[in-house]
């Protein structure tokens, strides 16, 4: 790759043909409804203004990025059809697409990715506004753009994508308030497929755009997003061949294996490289014995994560080495294995000196468990049944999604699972769960455990400014040693939401984004 | 007693049972553990300040209670039943879209309850002792004791998955058919079963009650004059009997037709119906409380509701009791 | 109470009811000799269709489904009477205050029985288990709460009725008090009719909490067996006994303890027996 090599050097050029189009199918064929199932009913389709999973689904087919990442999380071109980054890492260039048109057909320009980046996602975007409040873009000409930095901020160059950095009309956004604009109700944006309607509670109608800058893209003439409220209906949708399209938790993780196996029907589990979600438990380190980490191993060494991957989240999960996804380009494999081991674990136990009482118990703790569904019940009853093997006694607290955030972030807890989407750099998505300037009580998704290391809070900062690639890389292999020796959370599986799709559609998981990018490629062969 | 009297007692009635049920809300709230913002809130509280500024504003949760609980009130009597934050949308705009399903649900079952209980129980009655009246008995008991999402379980599993008869989930396909007929009929094959699952545990009731207060009647001074005057039997069950002997059975039934909502919120989950049932099962499992208490205070509404229409079956049925 | 048993016995339905009421009865206090252990414990291969050595099935983790029915056995009981006599404290308490006082006190607690009655009981008691966090005792406490009213009202009109007999009107004149009168006078007389009433509310109880524990309600570290339906509902498709049999016995259960309840009634209310039908 043309891509990669440049990265450690200074000028990094994309091609201008993405990558996905020259991989697919030499023959697509124009045309055709896609009929996909959408669950729960988004807020609203503004991409920034709202970016919950059900709103991401219909509006990346219509707002757009500069850039797109692959499988690898590599930059590929969008909106920008080349960039290039300066040897200090402070001042990123994009050149834009000639020739792109809003769908309303005013003209786009680097006037509206400045006002973007500047005004309107540095104000409303709720993950990303940190991180473009270091960047300052400015418009060179019409198709070029340039962000400034006053240090170095490596996880930049993946941030540019449709969710975290989606390009606005300036024209319709500049100078009004942006959440009470009329046009929220009616978006407006670059991408293949444009905003034709939206019934409540039955679908969202996209449909091509004529105009898109991509010649003779999108192959689909519209989408149909349906709104079916639940799960068994969904499966059904997919079955009878009325639904073309599921993904995520559409679909009871318990009934993709009897989907799979049928003939018109395909699994794909990639296409979440970029929100790379895993699961874990977190260890109340304030608390004993949570705070011995011979202990927190003994929980590691009792936990057969392949009789978790496998029964319980039914092979759809990966069994999770530490606190990196597999499928970043900063993983590392080479670190100390917890392979199932009992008896292991009864002897870091007893070497701790807790030993079996009259009853056989250890240890009693409290295992506060994650309130989303079945599939979260029997991971709880799994690790309660797991620990008494070796003599801890777990009693389940179940709770509601707001008791057990507010028992997390007061720490009221010993034992909690949950998981994490560890985003397309471990700096975005990582490090708040590791590191001690991020032990801040009253706040949900930093580090609750309390676990502290100096040597790991100077690495990750020391991983934000390194610009070059192979540097961060050497970084992030000694981070992950350390903290997978000291457990601070106990990993249990990477998440593999499956998308569920019918044969006659092609082209569906083609990068990184999977679900959530923009369909142009995408083509349906008829019946 | 006049008849717009009554009606103004009734109306007075009615609104203090309202007003003690939305002041029963207010003190569900208030019994969660934790702060009531923070409830009301859901997932979103737990991240954001702003909502639970807002929340606070809104309910004046900083403002001495009998002040909130006057907040409060004003607010349910403008119709303005919270927002839900998990949602993002006002909790009275999400009742509103779902109630026509839960009414069609509810309705069909109930009338079918209705219909086949005063039959089943009406021929018990008249051939008592004989194994139609047993066979009968029988079915009841039956019926009465399975767990409503049991049944609902069950039928899925033969009629849909088995046989492939009926849809098993859903109110409509996914893409409706074309025309309004062919529409209707599309709802109509999806109401089938849940309509069932929730009308047969009624059946069992409406039967048992008809058939007993038809027994009873029988033996009215009336009935056997009739009798003795030679009139055909027939006749006399349709004129005499069964028109005495449904008071009773329309009294219990309207008190039960409000009920059928809780009811329905099991055959809602297990049909995925997209009524105010399933609307109170995802509230449920997402501990939307502002959801749920406004489900509570409207599904009451209902109840409310349903007995008015039952006072007004009554004195049609029976002028006397208008009259008493 | 022979007489009380021949007329029970007289009632072939209720025989019968007893006889599978005792035998889950048994099944519960037998729960940890027949199936030692923890009924959470995985034992074997995940959604292994009954067969010899598993009689009704393994679960989606292995568990062996006939444990966790014995054992819900235990739990369900449990809260269907523990939950009925605390509605029948509240119901016979308000009930009776309510019929031997009158006036006011009556007119305040009738309209207050009243108000209960309307509001939507099954949704009142998700309420009340959602809010007081899922476990035994809110569900305890959650179907006490919804179901107490009928008996208030039975009890009231019992105690309405006895409070105007001679003996009743004899103890007081010769200086009983008030509470003596009510609990050794009136409420002996007033017990069959409320005792029947109570049997059928076990019935309903036990309905009501499964309802719940399938919707998800169901204290987490006890098995019941509407926790056992509810979770098995994602794969209803895949493994139908995972439904089948804790919704059998939940049927038999309630169909028991209902025969039995018109037995008793029967026997205890032979004035009240229904009309016409043959023994």
């Amino acid at each position: 790759m043309q891509f990669r090599r440049s990265f450690l050097l200074t000028a990094i050029v994309g091609c201008t043909l993405p990558a996905g189009v020259m991989a697919a199918d030499p023959q697509p064929t124009r045309g055709g409804t896609l009929n996909s199932i959408l669950w729960p009913e988004p807020p609203g389709l503004v991409l920034g203004l709202w970016v919950n999973s059900p709103t991401l689904l219909p509006a990346t087919k219509i707002y757009e990025g500069l850039l797109s990442y692959d499988f690898n999380l590599n930059p590929q071109p969008a909106l920008a059809r080349s960039w290039e980054v300066s040897a200090d890492g402070l001042t990123y260039t994009f050149k834009l697409q000639p020739g792109v048109k809003w769908h309303d057909g005013k003209s786009f320009t680097a006037d509206d990715v400045v006002f973007t980046f500047n005004e309107f996602l540095t104000q409303v975007h709720p993950r990303s506004r940190t991180v473009f409040q270091r960047t300052r873009a400015s418009k060179i000409d019409d198709e070029t753009v340039v962000f400034k930095l006053e240090k170095p901020f490596a996880p930049l160059i993946r941030s540019f994508d449709a969710i975290g950095g989606p390009i606005v009309p300036a024209h319709i956004y500049k100078g009004t308030d942006f959440r009470n604009n009329p046009h929220n109700a009616h978006p407006i944006g670059t991408g293949p497929f444009k905003f034709a309607e939206w019934q409540r509670g039955q679908y969202i109608h996209l449909v091509r755009n004529d105009d898109y800058w991509r010649k003779g893209m999108p192959y689909l003439d519209e989408i149909y997003y349906r709104l079916i409220p639940d799960s068994a209906s969904r499966a059904l949708a997919l079955e009878n061949g009325q639904a073309l399209l599921a993904t995520q938790n559409d679909v009871e993780l318990a009934d993709v294996g009897r989907l799979k196996a049928m003939p018109h029907l395909a699994v794909e589990t990639k296409g979440w490289e970029w929100g790379a979600p895993i699961s874990w438990m977190t260890f109340n380190q304030r608390r004993k014995p949570l705070d011995d980490k011979r202990f927190r191993k003994a929980v590691m060494y009792a936990l057969d994560r392949n009789f978790i991957r496998d029964t319980i989240f039914f092979g759809l999960a990966k069994v999770a080495t530490g606190p990196i996804h597999s499928s970043s380009p900063f993983y590392d494999a080479n670190v100390p294995k917890y392979e199932y081991d009992p008896k292991k674990a009864e002897a870091l136990l007893d070497e701790m000196g807790l030993k079996r009482d009259a009853n056989g118990l250890r240890a009693n703790i409290k295992l506060l468990g994650l309130p989303y569904g079945e599939v979260w019940n029997r991971f709880n009853e799994y690790v309660k049944q797991a620990l008494k093997r070796v003599g801890i006694e777990v009693t389940i607290e179940s709770t509601d999604v707001a008791g057990w955030g507010d028992r997390i972030r007061n720490w009221d807890f010993d034992l909690a699972v949950t998981y994490l989407t560890t985003l397309s750099d471990p700096v975005l998505g990582v490090a708040r769960s590791y590191i001690s300037s991020n032990i801040k009580k009253g706040m949900l998704f930093n580090n609750e455990s309390g676990y502290s290391n100096p040597k790991v809070d100077e690495l990750f900062a020391k991983s934000e400014t390194t610009v070059d690639e192979a540097e961060r890389k050497k970084i992030f292999s000694e981070l992950q040693r350390i903290l997978v020796d000291d457990v601070p959370v106990a990993w249990t599986v990477e998440l593999q939401w499956p998308t569920i799709y019918n044969k006659r559609l092609h082209n569906v998981i083609i990068n990184g984004l999977g679900p959530n990018s923009t369909f142009a490629e995408v083509y349906l062969t008829p019946k | 007693m006049g008849r717009l009297s009554r009606a103004l007692i009734w109306i007075g009635k009615s609104l203090a049972v309202l007003v003690a049920i939305v002041v029963l809300n207010f003190c569900l709230i208030r019994l969660a553990p934790g702060d009531p913002a923070t409830v009301l809130a859901g997932e979103a509280g737990a991240s954001d300040p702003h909502v639970l500024a807002e929340i606070r504003q809104q309910y004046g949760l900083d403002r001495p209670l009998p002040e909130q609980l006057a907040i409060y009130l004003r607010a349910v009597v403008s119709l303005d039943l919270g927002f839900s934050y998990r949602n993002q949308r006002p909790v009275a705009d999400m009742i509103l879209e779902r109630l026509p399903a839960t009414l069609l649900l509810t309705g069909s079952a109930f009338l079918f309850a209705l219909a086949i209980g005063i039959a089943l129980g009406s021929a018990a009655a008249r051939r008592v002792g004989r194994w139609v009246d047993s066979a009968i008995s029988v079915a009841g008991l039956v019926f009465y004791a399975m767990p409503i999402f049991w049944i609902g379980l069950l039928f899925v599993l033969l009629f849909s998955v088995a046989l492939g008869w009926l849809p098993p989930f859903g109110m409509r396909s996914m893409i409706p058919p074309e025309g309004a007929a062919a529409r209707s009929l599309d709802v109509a094959a999806h109401l089938v079963l849940p309509a069932l699952t929730l009308g047969l545990f009624y059946v069992a009731v409406y039967a048992r009650l008809t058939r007993s207060s038809m027994l009873e009647v029988q033996h009215y001074d009336y009935i056997r004059t009739a009798r003795a005057k030679g009139l055909p039997e027939g006749r006399i069950v349709r004129a005499h009997i069964l028109r005495n002997a449904l008071l009773p059975v329309i009294t219990i039934a309207g008190i039960q037709a409000g009920q059928l909502v809780g009811g329905a919120i099991v055959v809602e989950t297990v049909f995925a119906w997209p009524g105010i049932g399933r609307l109170a099962f995802d509230g449920l499992l997402q501990r939307d409380y502002n959801l749920l208490l406004g489900i509570f205070v409207i599904c009451s509404v209902m109840v409310i509701f349903f007995n008015m229409l039952t006072d007004i079956a009554l004195s049609i049925a029976d002028p006397r009791i208008g009259a008493s | 109470m022979r007489e009380f048993w021949q007329r029970f016995s007289r009632n072939r339905g209720a025989l019968a009811g007893l006889v599978v009421l005792a035998a889950i009865a048994f099944a519960a206090l037998a729960a940890s000799w027949l199936f030692p252990g923890d009924p959470w414990q995985m034992k074997a291969k995940p959604m292994l269709a009954p067969d010899a050595s598993f009689p009704m099935g393994t679960d989606m983790l292995g568990r062996d489904v006939a444990a966790g029915v014995f054992h819900g056995a235990r739990v369900t009981l449990t809260i269907g009477l523990a939950s009925t006599i605390w509605a029948t404290v509240i119901g016979v308490l308000l009930g009776a205050v309510s019929g031997y006082a009158g006036g006011r006190v009556d007119e305040a607690i009738m309209r207050f029985t009243e108000f209960v009655q309307t509001i939507p009981s099954f949704i009142l008691a998700i309420l009340l288990v959602a809010i007081l966090q899922p476990g035994i005792s809110s569900t305890i406490l959650a179907i006490a709460v919804v179901t107490w009213p009928p008996v208030a009202r039975l009890a009231r009109s019992e105690f309405l009725a006895l409070r105007q007999r001679e003996f009743v009107a004899a103890a007081l004149t010769i200086g009983l008090p008030a509470w003596r009168v009510i609990l050794i006078e009136i409420l002996p007389n007033a017990a069959s009719s409320i005792i029947v009433m109570a049997s059928l509310m076990v019935a309903t109880a036990i309905l009501t909490e499964s309802a719940l524990s399938f919707l998800g309600l169901g204290d987490p570290n006890l098995i019941s067996w509407g926790y056992m339906i509810g979770a098995a509902r994602a794969v209803i498709r895949q493994a139908w006994w995972l439904s089948v049999f804790p919704g059998a016995a939940i049927f038999l259960t309630v169909l028991a303890i209902n025969l039995v309840g018109e037995g008793l009634n029967d026997a205890l209310n032979p004035h009240l027996r229904r009309q016409g039908r043959p023994r």
